[in-house]
């Protein structure tokens, strides 16, 4: 593991999270406008996304423990028009404010839903455009191999939107648990969950999570494709391409497949197959949690061995 | 119009002695940890065996570098502090009150050039010593070198009397950053990207 | 030797002005921030001085050198701020001409404000801690008064109840070239002048560096000549060099590196290096490689010889009028037929084997079709210019590896000719400083450098016959006192380290060990009073020149600073001893140091009426004179009658009757040989021994290393960083072993066990493992030494003729830790 790079590794993961989880409760907003109404989504979908404001914000002072002069910070802002750095910070800090504005509008519903509609289009934007910042950090260093890549962009967006999906799976199964505990404590009536989520919500629970066992599946097949064409491309490169071949071996690189795989793979299907509305939330809500965890644990096993893949060209 | 500098390294008569990269820690009162010059020992080749007998077929040879002041410096390129610039003469140097320390200039250059300072938490590099030569003396290292192996100037002028050979193992590819740095090569020296050797010293650079 | 003929070099400029231009340098430099953390172990010296030097009269450049044993030597200036040396900076006289070169310090004098300035620096004099055994470490700070009365309490009793030669000066080169403060040969110290002063002390003769190859040259040529200088192979159509590496071992860009490659350079003259290891020199100027194994050069030149006169390309002339013993028609009287150079080769000696080019292949590891190349281009080249390095002869069969070498020139009859050379390491052209100084030993007894740890242990039964004393026939006392100035042979530079410091632990035999130094080195730990040495920085002296091709030069060093903590000088030292003893007026003859250093420049003008006054080089700080080339015996080329070598025969001896009678009278271990011819022996862990021991398969050398002159400059961070201790071996045994590069391994003998990384590379010979001499011992708990020295691993075995140390013969396993 790449205790160095511990701060990076810290950002990269929570900020992509940060935006994944957004762009996935902004599509779920979307999907889901068809068959429910605003208030409905909101109620389900809130508490996720005030979850990720703390989230972005552990991820951006983690990234100041980068910086070892912190005094100087403010001058990464100086060189926008060349430095991928420069960029990156400006999206995120950018991502973070825009976030924290919609989440405010969210929730004291200032503005028209259109207006809210608009900032939430526009923090996703900002956040994607953070996400390919942060890939292209990376991938413009014509001197690194390993990283000078597509898939370091590929990669970076499938982290991105799996850890993004898999977390608001967590988050809104979570939030489920919390008001039941809540409406359970003093007494313990028989049907609390039926009291707590309403037909409604629980439609729309289940048949987000369904959603999002199969993003997860789906996005599973992308990051294994993208391992495999990763490490075929750098046997064929040179000395320091293989040196960094080198480090995707070995213990901890099986163990970030077999957790991805069981947390995207095996438990999504589980989430899939066992999200009815008649399913029970606490067991639903350990599988979701668990396959968020089982991934999340995995992402940072591989973004520590994409930290530890650098070998640079030269001397 | 402006005079670009750069460094000439002749190959034939390094001997890796690091007499170049000694004189800079000493002038510039570097600590371990820290080089603005550094030496890689590039080394190859094979053994064979004969019943009693062995045959050598081995090649080793030195390169001593330290900034080139490339002409697509990449560390300026992709620093986000603007620290790191390119100032008179091509000379590319760092603005000690701008750098934050985040070490992208160190990921990023092939040769090297930027090294980290613990104790200032700033990147450090060579300036091909702006002092000496503003008082008209040689940068530290080329005045150090026991085997006159270093030259510095006008790259125009370098090139013109040396060739413009900066592609040898195991240095990247000059396409790369367009250093400003010219090599008379070991008589065993192997083109980039075709080297059949490795760096043998890789924890002293 | 300078010639009066020839002109000094241009000094133009060098002081007021550069000064003034410095200084304004220096003042624009802010690069000085930042040395708190070195500087901060220094008393008053921390960060809050270390700031950027301001253009103002108080900064000063002064002209110090670097004395160290390295075979060059090197004039420093440095720059001092506020009594405090600021920066380091090279020669800036003279230009990149052979013979008027800039002596452009190597890469350790450029290190040496972190030497002088060491966290290891010693502070105060101070004793071992009564009831605590040597080496322990438990020190008490002691006064100079309370170190000089014991010392000379002490000097008192010993020789009274043991004579003088019951005191011994150990060979120490830490300090060399200076002609006051020097630490070596000894009788030019300080404290051998305080010795004679009261009736003498235990001589030695030979020296770690080159005991075998000098004794060799005695019997060989009747004493030292050298080769032809480096120079001087502009007129060479061939050079070869065996174990000669001075791009490694002369580091000086005024010294040998600088001639050799500027030589390469001018006149590309074809070169063969022939190591064990592909030396620097091997990478930098040689076309071919040759690598026979360690201790087999005698061996490989049979092989050569073989072919040579198979082929009938050895100059028989030559060998008929110059030398003796080559052939049958040439040997000296009473000596059975067959014993000749050339019987030995062609299989009419005694052993009755022909050393053909393919018996040498199986001895040497060289393809018998190389040697015959190899034989065939010596053979043709007129003149071959040969030089051998020390390593060759740093064996337990080395003093027949150095004269079998010598042998090889004689057979090229380029011996005493431009462009050819007598087989010895290369000369020099030199200034001979006169040494008013040098005093006169009363005692004429000497035993080898090496031996001097059988003195102690046995001194009173060594012999000359047995163990080469000389002077006497025997001893009449074992050491009871040893002086130990400048040098570190007392522990890490001896054989057998362990061996050595159990000997010491036992304060019953030698009672007394005095240890002069500026650093805490390895030696230093085991004294039981430890007087700290001012560094060559601290104080004046006039330093002689190193080998530099055909330039002769001489320095002053100057005071920079002044001396650190509470260390005095060693001519202070002494002089304080002396006046306890009662001879200081016959120590100090009523002068300071610096009225010493002024007449040995005044009295060295008689001889080099160039010389500048004392002051006038004071100012100039180095000064150069351009010689001749040297060539070695070229006046008893010119006409050998007239000028006779100082041998028996007068001749080139490559049959020696003196060693001949030598092999039938000394008692010698079980195995030991001496020969008359220079044969190639198989020894006690030689090149065929390590093919049939199981246990310790691997020969192990120990090359001179660029982080340190022998074990100087070892403690300095810059250097252990540039140069880290590794031990090479070849990928061949490594794979063998399952060690990659970098790994951590063990190195291991039934004398000791070290521990370093591995350096795998095809740069040494399978079957060899060097592990760079001179790192300082180091042992852990367990006794394993982490430092990395050598001499954890090599014994205390000589060598036959000259009882020299036979370092490189050692065979140890390598593991992975």
């Amino acid at each position: 593991m790449n205790v160095h790079e511990l701060p990076m590794i810290a950002f990269t993961i929570l900020a992509q999270m940060s935006v994944g989880a957004f762009v996935v409760l902004g599509i779920v907003q979307i999907v889901a406008s068809r068959r429910f109404g605003a208030q409905a989504i909101d109620k389900v979908t809130d508490p996720a996304l005030y979850a990720i404001g703390p989230v972005m914000v552990l991820g951006l002072v983690a990234s100041t423990f980068h910086m070892n002069d912190p005094m100087n910070t403010l001058n990464v802002l100086r060189h926008f028009d060349s430095s991928w750095l420069t960029r990156e910070i400006i999206f995120g800090a950018a991502f973070a404010g825009l976030g924290f504005v919609f989440a405010a509008m969210q929730w004291k519903k200032w503005g028209t839903i259109r207006q809210r509609q608009a900032m939430a289009l526009l923090t996703a934007v900002v956040g994607l455009a953070l996400v390919t910042s942060m890939s292209m950090i990376y991938y413009s260093l014509v001197t690194v191999p390993a990283w000078n890549t597509i898939a370091t962009p590929a990669q970076f967006f499938t982290t991105t939107f799996l850890l993004g999906a898999l977390a608001v799976g967590a988050a809104l199964m979570g939030a489920v648990m919390w008001r039941i505990r809540i409406a359970s404590r003093g007494d313990v009536p028989a049907d609390v969950e039926h009291d707590v989520v309403d037909p409604d919500s629980r439609k729309l629970l289940t048949s987000t999570l369904k959603g999002i066992g199969i993003a997860a599946v789906v996005l599973l097949g992308v990051e294994f494709l993208i391992v495999t064409l990763h490490l075929s491309d750098l046997a064929g490169g040179g000395a320091e391409a293989g040196q960094s071949a080198a480090v995707f071996s070995g213990a901890w690189f099986v163990a970030r497949l077999v957790l991805v795989f069981l947390g995207a793979g095996l438990l999504s299907v589980f989430v899939f197959r066992y999200a009815s509305s008649k399913a029970a939330a606490r067991p639903l809500a350990i599988l979701a949690t668990s396959a968020f965890a089982l991934v999340l644990v995995g992402e940072v096993i591989g973004r520590s061995q994409f930290y530890d893949s650098m070998f640079r060209i030269g001397m | 119009m402006t005079t670009n500098l750069g460094f000439q390294f002749d190959q034939t008569l390094c001997t890796g002695c690091k007499a170049c990269s000694v004189a800079c820690k000493d002038k510039h009162d570097l600590p371990v940890g820290v080089s603005w010059r550094r030496v890689a020992e590039y080394t190859g080749g094979t053994w064979q065996q004969d019943g009693d007998t062995f045959v050598p077929n081995v090649f080793s040879y030195f390169t001593s570098i330290s900034c080139n002041h490339c002409e697509d410096p990449i560390c300026v390129k992709v620093c986000p502090t603007t620290a790191m610039h390119v100032g008179e003469d091509g000379i590319v140097s760092i603005d000690d009150d701008k750098c934050v320390g985040c070490r992208y200039c160190e990921w990023a250059c092939p040769y090297s050039a930027p090294q980290f300072d613990p104790s200032s938490g700033h990147m450090t590099k060579c300036d091909m010593c702006a002092d000496y030569r503003a008082e008209g003396e040689d940068p530290a290292c080329v005045a150090a070198c026991p085997s006159r192996a270093l030259g510095w100037g006008p790259i125009d002028e370098l090139r013109a009397e040396h060739g413009s050979l900066a592609g040898v193992e195991p240095l990247p590819d000059p396409a790369l950053t367009r250093p400003r740095l010219v090599i008379v090569p070991h008589r065993d020296a192997q083109p980039t990207g075709h080297g059949t050797g490795a760096i043998v010293n890789p924890e002293e650079l | 030797m300078a010639n009066n003929d020839l002109a000094p070099t241009d000094q133009a400029g060098v002081s007021r002005r550069s000064v003034l231009k410095w200084s304004a340098a220096v003042g624009g430099g802010a690069a000085l921030v930042g040395t708190g953390a070195y500087f901060g172990v220094l008393p008053g010296v921390g960060a809050e001085n270390a700031v950027a030097l301001t253009p103002s009269g108080d900064d000063k450049i002064v002209w110090s050198s670097c004395n160290v044993n390295c075979g060059s030597r090197c004039p420093l200036r440095m720059v001092v701020k506020d009594g405090q040396i600021t920066r380091v900076l090279p020669d800036d006289t003279g230009d990149d001409s052979l013979g008027t070169q800039q002596i452009r310090a190597c890469v350790r004098g450029r290190s040496i404000r972190h030497r002088i300035y060491n966290p290891d620096r010693l502070k105060t004099p101070m004793r071992r801690r009564p009831g605590t055994k040597r080496g322990a470490g438990q020190w008490d700070e002691i006064t100079w008064e309370e170190a000089f009365d014991e010392i000379a309490t002490t000097m008192t009793r010993l020789i009274a109840e043991h004579g003088n030669e019951s005191i011994y000066l150990n060979y120490g080169t830490g300090t060399l070239g200076g002609t006051i403060t020097r630490s070596w040969p000894p009788i030019d110290t300080p404290v051998a002048r305080l010795m004679n002063c009261v009736g003498g002390y235990l001589n030695h003769y030979g020296d770690y560096s080159s005991a075998q190859i000098a004794g060799a040259a005695a019997y060989h040529y009747g004493g030292w000549i050298g080769s032809n200088s480096f120079d001087d192979v502009k007129n060479s159509q061939l050079q070869v060099m065996f174990g000669n590496n001075p791009l490694e071992t002369r580091m000086s860009g005024g010294g040998e590196t600088f001639v050799t490659q500027q030589a390469k350079k001018l006149h590309g003259v074809r070169t063969i290096v022939i190591d064990p290891r592909y030396s620097e020199t091997a990478g930098g100027i040689g076309d071919q490689w040759v690598a026979p194994r360690p201790g087999t050069d005698a061996a490989l030149v049979a092989g050569l010889a073989h072919v040579m006169i198979s082929e009938n390309l050895h100059d028989q002339e030559f060998l008929d009028t110059y030398c003796l013993g080559f052939d049958e028609d040439h040997m000296p009287e009473g000596i059975p037929a067959g014993n000749s150079y050339r019987s030995y080769i062609m299989g009419l000696g005694p052993d009755g084997i022909e050393k053909t080019p393919e018996w040498a292949a199986k001895v040497t590891g060289v393809p018998a079709r190389t040697l015959i190349q190899l034989g065939r281009e010596i053979g043709q080249a007129r003149p071959v210019h040969i030089t051998q390095g020390w390593g060759p002869q740093r064996h337990a069969n080395g003093e027949n590896q150095a004269r079998a070498i010598f042998t090889l020139a004689a057979m090229t009859g380029s011996v005493g000719l431009p462009g050819g050379g007598t087989g010895e390491r290369e000369g020099k052209f030199g200034l001979s400083m006169a040494n008013p100084f040098r005093s006169k030993n009363p005692v004429k007894t000497s035993i080898s450098v090496f031996s001097w740890t059988d003195a102690i242990e046995r001194g009173e039964q060594m012999t000359a016959l047995r163990d080469g004393v000389r002077g006497k026939d025997k001893l009449d006392t074992n050491i009871k006192m040893v002086w130990q100035y400048a040098g570190n042979a007392l522990t890490n530079q001896h054989g057998d380290i362990n061996r050595t410091v159990a000997l010491l632990e036992d304060d019953s035999l030698c009672e007394m060990i005095v240890v002069i130094d500026n650093q805490m080195t390895v030696s230093a730990r085991y004294a039981d009073i430890l007087l700290p040495d001012v560094s060559n920085a601290e104080q004046l002296d006039v330093i002689q020149q190193g080998s530099a091709g055909n330039m002769g030069y001489a320095i002053v060093a100057d005071q920079v600073i002044e001396p650190l903590y509470n260390c005095k000088t060693i001519y202070e030292m002494m002089t304080e001893i002396a006046r306890r003893l009662g001879v200081e007026s016959e120590f100090t003859e009523g002068k300071t140091q610096e009225d010493w250093v002024r007449q040995v420049v005044e009295e060295s003008r008689e001889a080099n009426p160039e010389l500048p006054a004392f002051d006038d080089l004071r100012e100039m700080g180095v000064w150069k004179i351009e010689g001749p080339s040297y060539i070695g015996l070229a006046d008893f080329r010119a006409d050998p009658v007239a000028n006779p070598l100082a041998t028996e025969s007068g001749k080139i001896e490559i049959f020696s009757k003196p060693l001949w009678e030598m092999a039938q009278t000394w008692e010698l271990p079980e195995g030991d040989r001496i020969t008359a011819l220079p044969e190639h022996l198989s020894t006690w862990e030689g090149a065929e021994e390590a093919r049939t021991n199981a246990k310790f398969p691997l020969q192990v050398i120990g090359h001179h290393f660029k982080q340190r002159t022998h074990s100087t400059y070892g403690n300095v961070d810059w250097m252990k960083e540039a140069h880290p201790q590794v031990v090479w071996i070849n990928p061949i045994d490594a794979e063998a072993r399952g060690v990659a590069n970098d790994d951590l391994v063990e190195v291991f003998n039934d004398r000791g066990r070290v521990q370093i990384p591995a350096r795998v590379t095809t740069r040494i010979a399978p079957g060899v493992l060097s592990i760079p001499q001179g790192a300082w011992f180091t042992p852990d708990a367990k006794g394993t030494d982490t430092g990395g020295s050598v001499n954890t691993l090599t014994s205390w075995h000589p060598s036959p003729i000259t009882k020299g140390n036979a370092q490189h013969t050692t065979l140890a396993q390598l593991r992975k830790a």
